[in-house]
């Protein structure tokens, strides 16, 4: 962050942290719903594009009964903070998602975040329809390659364009004129490549940590110079998803979102949906009371970890994360990070491997950061400037009290 | 207390000032032994004791909030004598005109010629002294807007018990201190709210250096000078020789 230019200093006195307004009172509801009923007769008029899947037979394939999608659709409308009464449309939206048109594009990243959505044990439902929503391209999924991948992007892009959604996994790395990641048969850099995606894209959805600020890549001392999508594209309505890797059910949210209203849902100040990362991890983690009780894990395995007491002292930063993991967890609702015993490293806030991952309390942090480890470099530094103030004075004294004696001491 | 003979007494420090000193020192030493437990928890519990016994972490805090929150009124207080004091005109030694230069440089003369050169009036606070008052009250705002801002977010549904202006207005007065912590503390291209953390946690070393110079340089005074300067904060006068006096207001 510099403070250096005068967009910076404007934004800095009108920074909004997280605040979220879960009622906005039955007159809004109202006008909403309304809208969101013309908006799915609109959609149900459109032919679904290229994905023909049919949603209700596809559920059943995978052995999952209507009852199942129904009560994943209440819980999806509860997770987007709408009134109970939205979930018939909650649930006829996902059914109408093949309507809006998906472009997905690899930058610098390990592809996790497309790997949560195919490797879980058996696809839930959010992995359902994201099979169904209509992909127009996916590097990792698609079975062309090369001069043949690129001819289907542009192809992708010209046909839909101004209407696909751009789905982006990956930082971007800036440095050396961007040449340290080049994409496709072309040698395209990554930096252009994400240019010419987002210009006919009605929003930009950076999914993950590296795609939000640059995540694993821009950790220090950041080689390549990484940064996240929003740094990257302007004027264009940007939608972050962080955490690593980002839960499908916030991604399917987000998607939702639009396919309901037509509209982005509410954003904070990082962008990011205000649904999923209003609130803290820590506000609602089960292991609360013991941080309150001072119960803490001592090291792993212990007494205390048997106990599921609170992972605080070996590092879990759930009091400075903003994420709603703790509430409806990973691949509906079979468990998370502090679920099964290992504290949370942060993974959704910027410059998260470097300030957050490592796996100790604040003030004991060792992991080489930004200043060669940042807590720790704080106590060292804070200390030795204690020790160096505490030598002086010493000096000083012994000098006042040798020198005290002169016969001249006060004197002048 | 009655001055000795060849000595006047002069008023320094008005009862309420010395008040709000005295609850400065101790809210410190409790925010400092609660802040460092939030920090990383230094002692145990007993595993034995059923939760709703212990309560450690959140006594901590509470008392940590608390102190916090007396710190934010006694800084008000202060702010507005500072301005306002029908006995005392800091501000006025806080402009950084020419005499206030040159009172400043004698002073710390004064201190690194271990009172060699005394050529100043010390029966006035001096300008030294109120620009290291200056340094404290600077890193004790930063201290409460960043202590502020990290509390604000256990608040994060926008609800508190005095009702919804409090988070909304500390949102508005507070949020900017996380760009400002994270250009101080570097990194990444987006500022996080663990900058104010580190921030918060480093400005605490800052202060207890602060503490450790102030004691010593007080009790040094005292010693060098023979003015009682250490009964300023007990007392709230010092006690400055007739001759010396007389001689420095000529001067």
């Amino acid at each position: 962050m510099s403070i250096d230019k005068e967009e910076s200093v404007k934004k800095l006195f009108t920074a909004e942290s997280a605040k979220v307004d879960t009622n906005k009172g039955d007159a809004y509801y109202d006008e909403l719903y309304i809208s969101c009923q013309k908006r799915i007769e609109d959609l149900k008029k459109l032919k679904p594009l290229n994905n023909r899947m049919d949603f209700t037979e596809s559920i059943e394939d995978q052995g999952l009964e209507r009852r199942d999608f129904l009560k994943w659709a209440s819980a999806t409308t509860a997770m987007l903070m709408l009134p109970a009464s939205f979930t018939p449309l909650v649930a006829e939206a996902a059914v109408l998602m093949n309507r809006v048109p998906v472009i997905w594009v690899e930058l610098s990243d390990c592809a996790g975040n497309s790997e949560a959505l195919l490797r879980s044990d058996g696809p839930k439902i959010d992995e359902i329809i994201l099979d169904l929503i209509s992909l127009e391209f996916h590097e990792i999924l698609q079975a062309a390659s090369g001069h043949q991948a690129e001819k289907q992007m542009n192809e992708a892009m010209e046909h839909f364009k101004g209407k696909y959604l751009l789905f982006v996994e990956g930082a971007v790395p800036l440095g050396m004129d961007g040449n340290y990641g080049t994409i496709g048969a072309t040698g395209e850099t990554f930096v252009d490549h994400l240019h010419r995606a987002a210009e006919g894209a009605a929003a930009v959805i950076a999914v993950g940590s590296c795609a939000t600020y640059g995540g694993i890549p821009a950790a220090a001392p950041n080689p390549t110079d990484s940064v996240g999508v929003m740094d990257v594209i302007k004027g264009k309505p940007i939608i972050n998803i962080p955490a690593c890797p980002a839960n499908p059910s916030n991604m399917v949210g987000v998607i939702l979102h639009y396919v309901l209203t037509g509209s982005i849902p509410e954003l904070d100040s990082l962008l990011r949906p205000k649904f999923a990362f209003g609130y803290r991890i820590h506000d609602n983690c089960e292991r609360r009371g013991h941080f309150d009780a001072g119960e803490y894990v001592e090291e792993w395995g212990d007494e205390g970890a048997k106990n599921n007491f609170c992972l605080y002292k070996l590092g879990c930063k759930g009091p400075m994360t903003f994420n709603n993991c703790s509430i409806i967890r990973y691949n509906e609702g079979v468990n998370w990070p502090i679920g099964v015993g290992r504290g949370c490293i942060g993974c959704s806030e910027p410059d998260f491997w470097d300030k957050y991952a490592y796996e100790r309390p604040m003030s004991n942090a060792n992991i080489k950061a930004p200043t060669g480890g940042v807590e720790k470099t704080v106590d060292e530094f804070g200390l030795g400037l204690l020790t160096a103030a505490g030598i002086g004075i010493g000096i000083h004294a012994a000098a006042s009290a040798v020198a005290g004696k002169s016969e001249h001491g006060g004197e002048f | 207390m009655k001055a000795k003979a060849g000595y006047i007494q002069v008023k320094r420090r008005t009862a309420s000032l010395r008040i709000i000193h005295w609850v400065n020192v101790f809210s410190m030493i409790a925010a400092i032994t609660t802040g460092l437990y939030i920090a990383a928890p230094y002692y145990q519990t007993f595993i034995a004791d059923p939760a709703v016994d212990k309560y450690v972490m959140a006594w901590n805090r509470w008392v940590h909030f608390m102190v916090a929150i007396i710190f934010d009124v006694t800084s008000i207080i202060i702010f507005y004598l500072t301005f306002f004091s029908r006995v005392d005109r800091p501000w006025s030694k806080m402009i950084p005109n020419k005499k206030n230069m040159r009172e400043f440089s004698a002073v710390l003369i004064n201190l690194i010629t271990l009172n060699r050169h005394k050529n100043f009036n010390s029966a006035h606070n001096d300008s030294f002294n109120i620009a290291y008052f200056f340094t404290f009250h600077f890193l004790m705002v930063w201290m409460l807007l960043t202590g502020l801002q990290l509390y604000v977010h256990g608040l994060g549904s926008g609800l508190s018990s005095v009702g919804t202006w409090w988070p909304w207005m500390l949102h508005l007065v507070t949020d900017w201190t996380i760009p400002v912590s994270g250009w101080m503390v570097g990194g990444g291209p987006t500022a996080t709210l663990m900058d104010v953390r580190i921030s918060h946690h480093m400005t605490m070393w800052l202060l207890i250096v602060w503490v450790v110079f102030h004691i010593y340089y007080q009790v040094w005074r005292t010693i060098f000078w023979k003015e009682g300067d250490i009964s300023i904060i007990f007392g709230g006068s010092k006690y400055v020789k007739i001759k010396d006096n007389e001689e420095n207001k000529e001067a």
